[in-house]
């Protein structure tokens, strides 16, 4: 689109960072972008990291069986409870951008928020207590 | 009738100038006073070189958009002691070049709006019971956007990237395609499956809570892409 | 009723068409596909399994079942499709130059074919390990 007049302005530069997580004064769906962009960047991180771990299979039963013990720390878990909430929120409000980014029900977008968020508000606590518990 | 001082923080910058600061007026508001009546005001009885764009004071010219409190709003309709807050923050809208103060360059939002080619005026759907005055064929009204720029403002994909055709254009592009009345939709269907286009909307939806005008440009972008969804499936099965 | 605005030159405007909507739906249909297979994959693993994670055994044994074994390929092929496509989707929004953003695109398929590869050589692996 370089046949477009840019909206660049020399006095005020473009913040992509700010632009994307500063929330302050803005609606429910800006803060639904910024944590789904957010949870994104971290569950991309995660994925390669869980890669990497499983290698550790490839050492058999020790190698496997003490990072097993590790992940069983109460920081690990954690870590997990944070993760899990990643997983969920970015699952719920992923499903909502999908349909609503089709065209599928996109006037009712904030209905579908509350409703897939909410759904992913109450998995995410009772899988907490069940990383905790169990 | 009740009146208050109200400090007013305004965005100062001339170009060429020093670089922008925030300067503090003080305005005495009555529960009448809008934000555009105050800055009249300062102008007016306090500094003369503040420069402020507005024409009708109704809301439907769309000229005196500005960032009030952090907020995309029109300054005529925006009542000071509404606010509630004792210092009212006045920003020129963001996304566009500011050229002086509360001024920004709408060259760049003209340019996107008017390549979408929508005409202004559609025929109306408020007077269906009315018998049509003689010499008239139906009622017409104006298209609903206001071309005020404040979704661009409020776009947080429009503040990372100064290619994207944004929400306003892509509303307009939507009105094509959704009653062409002659036009030909197909280019701007084209244009827009870009990724400067409507695949580039993240979804934020502050666009539609920006629009004083019920354009709610976020979900014509949605539309856009619904088309687009089924035209690429219909392709994609050689239909 | 004709335009009262200047549009520019059809022919130009529809050369602007590029795969970005086809890959957003891509990403898209991944993500829904993710939703099924990772919740299945958070159960399987974490939610069902005593402890919250399998033993070295319990893995083999989890993997053996063929089935499983293409759902976890299925799984790493989907997972690392919309997690790179989202991370080109935000390098996007940073405006890189075109010849950058070249390079990005290449970079990604690298590390996608990688993390692919891998992911499909370390699942072989445990399958072998399992039928030893």
């Amino acid at each position: 689109m370089d046949n477009i007049q840019p909206t660049t302005d020399p006095v005020r530069p473009k913040a992509p960072l700010r632009s994307w997580f500063d929330v302050r004064g803005r609606s429910l769906s800006t803060l639904a972008f910024a944590l789904n962009r957010l949870t994104a960047i971290g569950l991309t991180i995660y994925l390669f990291l869980h890669l990497a771990v499983l290698s550790l299979l490839l050492r058999g039963p020790e190698g496997w069986d003490q990072f097993v013990a590790l992940a069983k720390n109460p920081a690990f878990l954690l870590l997990d409870v944070v993760l899990l909430f990643g997983v969920v929120y970015h699952m719920a409000n992923g499903i909502r951008v999908a349909l609503v980014g089709m065209g599928v029900a996109h006037t009712r977008q904030k209905s579908l928020f509350y409703v897939l968020v909410g759904i992913a508000l109450v998995a995410f606590v009772v899988g907490a207590v069940l990383i905790f518990v169990e | 009738m009740t009146e208050r001082d109200i400090e007013f923080k305004v965005f100062r910058y001339k170009q060429g100038g020093a670089a922008p600061a925030h300067q503090t007026f003080t305005v005495r508001c009555d529960e009448n006073t809008t934000v555009l009546v105050a800055l009249q005001d300062i102008r007016r009885d306090q500094d003369g070189t503040l420069i402020l764009r507005h024409s009708c004071h109704h809301a439907s010219c769309g000229t005196c958009g500005m960032r009030i409190n952090g907020r995309e709003e029109l300054a005529c309709v925006v009542k000071v002691f509404e606010l509630g807050t004792p210092t009212v923050v006045v920003e020129p809208m963001r996304n566009m070049p500011v050229i002086s103060d509360l001024v920004v360059d709408m060259e760049p939002f003209y340019d996107r709006f008017n390549a979408a080619g929508m005409p202004f005026i559609r025929e109306s759907e408020y007077l269906e019971e009315a018998e049509v005055a003689e010499g008239l064929e139906t009622y017409m009204r104006c298209e609903n956007c206001i071309e005020c720029n404040l979704c661009v403002s409020a776009c947080p994909i429009m503040g990372t990237d100064p290619t994207y055709i944004g929400p306003a254009a892509l509303a307009a592009t939507w009105r094509v395609v959704e009653e062409p009345r002659g036009l030909d939709s197909r280019p701007l269907l084209d244009w827009v499956d870009s990724q400067n286009g409507c695949w580039r909307c993240h979804v934020a939806y502050e666009c539609n809570e920006a629009c004083p005008s019920g354009v709610l440009p976020g979900d014509k972008i949605m539309s856009l892409r619904r088309e687009l969804t089924k035209r690429k499936f219909r392709r994609l099965f050689g239909r | 009723m004709q335009s009262s605005m200047s549009r520019r030159s059809l022919e130009e405007m529809a050369t602007r068409r590029d795969r970005s909507g086809s890959l957003w739906l891509v990403q898209a249909f991944s993500g829904l596909l993710l939703v099924l297979i990772l919740g299945a994959h958070m159960i399987a693993h974490h939610f069902i399994v005593e402890g919250g994670l399998r033993d070295y055994q319990q893995v083999l044994d989890y993997v053996a079942n063929p089935f499983v074994f293409i759902i976890e390929i299925v799984f790493v092929i989907t997972a690392t499709a919309h997690a790179l496509l989202g991370a080109r989707a935000i390098v996007l929004d940073l405006r890189p130059s075109a010849a950058t953003m070249r390079v990005v695109n290449w970079v990604l398929v690298a590390v996608g074919a990688v993390a692919i590869g891998y992911g499909l050589w370390l699942a072989v692996a445990l399958q072998r390990a399992a039928g030893a």
